[in-house]
C-alpha cells in the first residue's frame, strides 16, 4: 500500500472518531449553556412578576414582545408547604395568546405576600425557540466537523508531499540504479537532516558495492586472463602429440576426447571474458549499426547449420532498423539470441526472427517453459543440454543491461519467445 | 628463414619453438623484455612473434622500438588479453597480424607464414599446392590453370586447409572457424562431412594433385597424392 494512502486513512480515521466525539461533546456543552441561559430568563421574569405583585402594582402584558406566558394563583399554606418553591420543568402549557397548549419551559415558584397568602406562579416560554436553536448549532457543527476533517486532510498531504519530495526522489533514484551502470547522482538531500543521513548511508553503501562488483568484475577478468596461456600450452602439446605419426587409434581417440574439452574450456573462458568486458564498459565506440544487415548475415552463415538439423528458419524483417551501439555487442546479442535457436529447437521443427515496431523477437519451438526468473543467468541450463556454455544468454543479457534495453522472456503456444526492446 | 619468439612462460616457448622448428625455421627465443630488446638491436629475423604481456616491460613499447630503429621484421603480437583497443594500437603501430591467446599450433604456423609470404610476394596472397593455386582476395581457385568453382563454405574449408598444409584439423576447430563457435554442439557433424565429401569430389573431378584424407575419424588433413 502506498505510504501517502495508508497515511491518510489512518489519519482520517482517527480523526473521523476523535473530531465526532468532539462536535458530540460541544453540542451538548453548548445546548447545556443555552437552556441554563434559558432558565436564568425565566428566573428573572418570573422575580419581576412576584416584585410586581408584592408591590401590589398591575401585572406586565402577556405579548410584551416576549413569548413568555404565566399563570397566577392562589394556594393554600398545605400545598405550599408540599411544594418546592422553585421548579423547572418541560411540559405541555396552554398559551393564551395562541389559544393551544404547546411543549414549553415552566418555571412554577411558590411564594406568600404579606397577608400570609401564598401563590403559586407558573411562567412558561415555549420550546421551539430553543430546540430551532439546536437545529442550527447540530448543523453548523455538522458542516465545521466536515470542513474541518477535508482541510486537515487536504493540509496533511499537501505537507506530506512537501517534505518526503526527497524520500521520492531518493526511491526513483534507487530506481534508475543499476549495478555496474553509469550512476546518476544521488538527489541533493541537505535541506532535511534525516534525509541526509540516509541519503549518505545509501551512497556509502552504492560506493561499496560498485566497488565490489567492480573487484569481482576485474577478477573474473584476472583468472580469465591468466588461464589463456595454460590453456595454450595444454592445447599446443596436445596438437603435437595428435600430430605425431606413431599414434594408436586408441591414443588417438582420447587425445580427441581431451581436445573437445578443452575447446569447451577455451570456449568458456573466452566468453566470460567478453561478459567480464561487457560488465567493465570496455565497448566505448557506438556507431549506427543496421540490426537487419545483422540478422541476414548471421541467418545466412548459420543456414546449413538449421538444414542439418531440419530446423526451417523464417524471418519477418524491415527493410533496415538500425541502432546506434557497438558493432561487435550488436552481434554478439544476435548471433546468440539466433544461436540459442539452434540449440534448444527440437529437430524438424521450426525458427523465426521478426522486428515489429521496435522489438526484435527470437522465437523457437520448445515443450515447456523455462524459469523466467533464471533464464538469463550466468551457467543457467535447462537439463537436455550438456556442451553449450550456459553463458549465450547471460551474454544477451549482458549486452541488453549496457544499454538499457528491456529484455524478455515468456513461452507462448509451445514457442519460446526472447524480446528484445531496441 | 629466422623467427624470434619472445615470451615468459617456459613451457609455451618450448612448444611454440618445437613447433616452428618442425616447420623448418631457425628459432631464436627471448624471455624478457630487456632480452628482447637486445637481440632486436642486434639482429634481423623475418618474424617476430611478441608477447605483450612481458614480466619487465609492455611487448607494446618493445613493437615502438623495432619501428623505431628502422627494421622490417614482420610482427605477430600473441596476447593473453583478446581487448580490441589492443589489437588496434598494436596494428596501427606496425604489427603485421594478432593473435590472441589460447591459439592452436595450426593457427600459429599458418599466421607466420601468411605474413612472411605476404612479405616476401609484397602482396600477392596467393596460395599453392600440387596444382592448385588459391586466390583468397578474389576468391578463386585454380587447379592446373582451370579454374574451379566452389561454393562459399567449400572455397573456405580449403582455405583453412591450404593455410595449414600437412597438419591435422580437428573438425571441431574445423567447423568452429568456418561456421562460428556454436557449430560443435552436440554430434551434429553431418555438414562437415557433407561439406567436406562435395569438396574432396570436385578437387579429385578436376585431377587436382592434393587430397584432404581422414585421420583417425576425428580430423582432416591436407596433403599432396602420392603418385
Amino acid at each position: 500500500m502506498h505510504l501517502f494512502s495508508r497515511m491518510v486513512r489512518n489519519l482520517a480515521v482517527v480523526l473521523v472518531l476523535l473530531m465526532a466525539l468532539w462536535a458530540m461533546l460541544f453540542y451538548y456543552a453548548m445546548v447545556d449553556e443555552i437552556r441554563d441561559e434559558a432558565d436564568d430568563s425565566l428566573e428573572h421574569y418570573s422575580s419581576m412578576i412576584i416584585s410586581r405583585v408584592l408591590a401590589g402594582r398591575e401585572f406586565p402584558q402577556i405579548g410584551d414582545g416576549s413569548n413568555n406566558s404565566y399563570v397566577i394563583k392562589p394556594v393554600s399554606v398545605e400545598y405550599a408547604s408540599q411544594h418546592s418553591h422553585l421548579t423547572y420543568h418541560d411540559e405541555n402549557f396552554y398559551i393564551a395568546e395562541k389559544g393551544e397548549e404547546e411543549p414549553a419551559r415552566v418555571i412554577t415558584s411558590i411564594f406568600s405576600d404579606n397577608e400570609g397568602q401564598y401563590y403559586e406562579l407558573r411562567v412558561a416560554t415555549p420550546t421551539f425557540e430553543k430546540d430551532d436553536l439546536f437545529g442550527a448549532v447540530a448543523i453548523w457543527i455538522v458542516v465545521l466537523y466536515v470542513g474541518l476533517l477535508f482541510i486537515v486532510l487536504i493540509v496533511t498531504a499537501l505537507i506530506f508531499y512537501r517534505n518526503m519530495r526527497p524520500m521520492y526522489e531518493l526511491l526513483n533514484w534507487l530506481d534508475s540504479y543499476n549495478p555496474g551502470c553509469k550512476i546518476k547522482p544521488l538527489p541533493d538531500m541537505s535541506r532535511i537532516r534525516e534525509f541526509r543521513k540516509l541519503g549518505d548511508a545509501l551512497q556509502r553503501a552504492i560506493d561499496r558495492s560498485e566497488e565490489l562488483f567492480s573487484r569481482q568484475a576485474q577478477f573474473i577478468g584476472d583468472a580469465s586472463h591468466e588461464l589463456q596461456t595454460p590453456l595454450a600450452i595444454i592445447g599446443n602439446r596436445l596438437e603435437w602429440l595428435m600430430n605425431s605419426e606413431s599414434l594408436s587409434q586408441q591414443e588417438a581417440a582420447e587425445l580427441y576426447k581431451i581436445n573437445q574439452t578443452l575447446s569447451r574450456a577455451v570456449r568458456l573462458n573466452k566468453t566470460l571474458l567478453l561478459l567480464t568486458k561487457i560488465d567493465n564498459h570496455q565497448f566505448p565506440k557506438s556507431s549506427d549499426v543496421d540490426i537487419v544487415d545483422q540478422v541476414k548475415e548471421c541467418v545466412e552463415s548459420y543456414g546449413e547449420v538449421f538444414e542439418s538439423r531440419g530446423i526451417s528458419f523464417e524471418m519477418d524483417l524491415p527493410e533496415q532498423y538500425v541502432v546506434h551501439i557497438n558493432e561487435s555487442l550488436a552481434s554478439t546479442l544476435v548471433s546468440n539470441l539466433i544461436k540459442n535457436t539452434y540449440i534448444h529447437a527440437p529437430e524438424n521443427s521450426s525458427a523465426k526472427v521478426e522486428i515489429c515496431s521496435g522489438v526484435l523477437t527470437v522465437s523457437n519451438a520448445g515443450d515447456a517453459a523455462l524459469n523466467a526468473d533464471h533464464v538469463f543467468d550466468r551457467f543457467y541450463k535447462s537439463s537436455k543440454q550438456h556442451t553449450s556454455t550456459g553463458l549465450g544468454l547471460a551474454l544477451v543479457a549482458a549486452v541488453c543491461r549496457y544499454y538499457d534495453m528491456p529484455l524478455e522472456y515468456e513461452f507462448n503456444q509451445g514457442r519460446h519467445l526472447f524480446k528484445v526492446k531496441l | 628463414m629466422k623467427v624470434l619468439i619472445i615470451e615468459d612462460d617456459p613451457s609455451l616457448r618450448e612448444i611454440m619453438s618445437r613447433v616452428l622448428k618442425q616447420e623448418g625455421y631457425v628459432v631464436e627465443v627471448a624471455t624478457t623484455f630487456a632480452e628482447a630488446d637486445s637481440k632486436v638491436a642486434g639482429f634481423s629475423y623475418d618474424c617476430i612473434l611478441l608477447d605483450i604481456m612481458l614480466p619487465d616491460g609492455n611487448g607494446l613499447h618493445l613493437l615502438e622500438h623495432i619501428r623505431a630503429l628502422g627494421k622490417r621484421e614482420n610482427v605477430i603480437i600473441v596476447s593473453a588479453r583478446d581487448s580490441l583497443e589492443d589489437k588496434v594500437y598494436g596494428l596501427e603501430n606496425g604489427a603485421d597480424d594478432y593473435l590472441p591467446k589460447p591459439f592452436h599450433t595450426a593457427e600459429l604456423v599458418a599466421r607466420v607464414r601468411s605474413v612472411l609470404r605476404r612479405g616476401r610476394t609484397a602482396g600477392e596472397l596467393a596460395l599453392s599446392m600440387g596444382n592448385v593455386v588459391l586466390r583468397p582476395d578474389s576468391r578463386s581457385v585454380q587447379v592446373a590453370g582451370e579454374p574451379l568453382a566452389l561454393l562459399k563454405k567449400e572455397f573456405d574449408i580449403l582455405l583453412y586447409f591450404m593455410q595449414r598444409p600437412h597438419h591435422m584439423v580437428d573438425k571441431t576447430v574445423l567447423a568452429e572457424a568456418v561456421w562460428g563457435d556454436y557449430a560443435d554442439d552436440a554430434d551434429n557433424f553431418q555438414f562437415v562431412y557433407a561439406q567436406i565429401k562435395n569438396l574432396r569430389r570436385k578437387l579429385s573431378q578436376a585431377h587436382a594433385t592434393i587430397e584432404i584424407s581422414a585421420v583417425y575419424g576425428f580430423g582432416y588433413k591436407l596433403s599432396e597424392k602420392e603418385e
